[in-house]
């Protein structure tokens, strides 16, 4: 929104381009565009020899940038415009994003722990942490960790893959916000230990699901029926705040 | 209009936004080929950490003997590190998707009030996701879908802290 308005402020502060101008303008962006990738592919044959796996992770790195980019995806929109403006369009989406991998990272853990989840806890598979996808230490540390990251990628105008992505566009604003976000990250890093060693503010257990539920068949009903509820609870509130309830 | 008419391909195919849906499908069909490869979840905010003590370092502070750090900074390579690489990977491919969209423009920043909002919201985001041990991506996007209570707990703890981030936007930043 903000932006259409400075285009506007821009458009009559400045002489209008003629669409010759235009026509230029757009050769020269595709040409580096073009050129640009070129470039990219040639820095993922120089991973690979740094990293095993290099160009695979480069090229599904690019592809989430170009996804991100393309379709507008914004975790930190999806959870603030609800409140700002009663858009619940991202929340959507980002939920129908948390069912399709729920159902991937179902398939690898089965895979592993077993449908009855009878090798969680052997050898080969010490605790739920060792599995695909983050099963970590949950407790109060999560919910201010949260809370204070999410007054932080709304102030800042993106959350952590939202900053990425809007430097790849140009936004000046978030080369300025990854800097501080890297020095908040180092400040994060020496609070870690000392909050790690306060038992009130931190609690070193992950909790998984499955193995809380007491087995694949509730945790999948629970998971997926509470993903259902929000979607349809998403829908209703965007539906009534824009006037076709 | 005319544009439009004069390369449809481009339009059609390099130019016209996705629906979120597709945005959706994608992002969860790449994280799951990552890790499926790699072994290694998707996410963002582990390394930013680490840059900041190789910068530390480059000062000539040695936080390497921090107990936060403990060593970890002599033995870091960004190149063996999946997740700094699909970072610069979401920079990069951004960038191209716009490039190729003839959308690039330097969006410049509109007063002093941008400047503190990226200031202040970008420490704090720093400060959360170590707290949280990971970000939108990495304690959620990684974490809810992996089953692990903690990617919804932090679902919660996040959406809170977007309302007061809301409130605080328009009050202080807008």
């Amino acid at each position: 929104m903000s932006d259409t308005t400075s285009t506007i402020k821009r458009t009559t502060s400045r002489v209008k381009e003629t669409p010759e101008q235009r026509a230029r303008k757009q050769k020269i962006q595709l040409t580096a565009g073009i050129i640009v990738a070129a470039l990219l592919v040639l820095l993922g044959f120089y991973i690979q020899t740094q990293n095993p796996r290099g160009a695979f992770i480069w090229m599904i790195g690019l592809a989430l940038g170009y996804t991100l980019q393309r379709s507008r995806f914004c975790f930190t929109a999806s959870m603030r415009d609800p409140v700002l403006t009663g858009s619940t369009e991202l929340t959507k989406a980002v939920i129908i994003a948390l069912a399709l991998a729920s159902l991937g990272y179902m398939a690898l853990q089965m895979k592993l722990t077993g449908v009855d989840l009878k090798n969680l806890g052997t050898d080969a598979l010490k605790d739920a942490s060792k599995l695909p996808g983050h099963v970590r230490a949950v407790g109060v540390h999560t919910v201010i960790g949260g809370f204070i990251f999410g007054i932080g990628a709304v102030i800042a105008g993106g959350c952590a893959s939202g900053t990425l992505m809007r430097m790849g566009e140009g936004f000046i604003q978030q080369w300025i916000a990854i800097i501080f976000f890297i020095a908040g990250s180092v400040i994060g890093m020496v609070l870690l230990p000392i909050v790690q060693v306060n038992p009130i503010l931190y609690q070193a257990k992950p909790i998984y699901l499955p193995q809380l539920l007491g087995g694949w068949v509730p945790a999948i009903i629970v998971q997926f029926g509470l993903l259902f509820v929000l979607y349809v609870l998403a829908d209703w509130y965007g539906k009534k705040k824009s006037g076709e309830l | 209009m005319d544009e439009k008419k004069k390369y449809p391909f481009h339009e059609k195919y390099f130019k016209k936004e996705w629906s979120y849906v597709t945005g959706s499908v994608l992002l969860a069909m790449l994280a799951l080929a990552l890790v499926i490869v790699t072994g290694g979840s998707w996410g963002v905010t582990g390394p930013l950490g680490m840059w900041g003590g190789k910068f530390l370092q480059l000062i000539g502070i040695n936080a390497d003997s921090w107990k936060a750090y403990n060593g970890s900074l002599a033995k870091y390579n960004f190149w063996t590190d999946q997740t700094a690489i699909t970072d610069l990977g979401i920079v990069l491919g951004a960038f191209l998707s716009v490039l190729l969209a003839t959308q690039f423009k330097i969006k410049k920043i509109k007063s002093m009030k941008n400047v503190w909002a990226a200031v202040l919201g970008g420490l704090l985001m720093g400060i959360g996701a170590r707290l949280s041990l990971g970000c939108n991506i990495g304690a959620f996007f990684t974490a809810l879908p992996a089953f692990s209570l903690h990617g919804w707990v932090f679902w919660i703890s996040i959406f809170s802290g977007a309302a007061v981030g809301s409130q605080l936007l328009k009050k202080y930043f807008m």
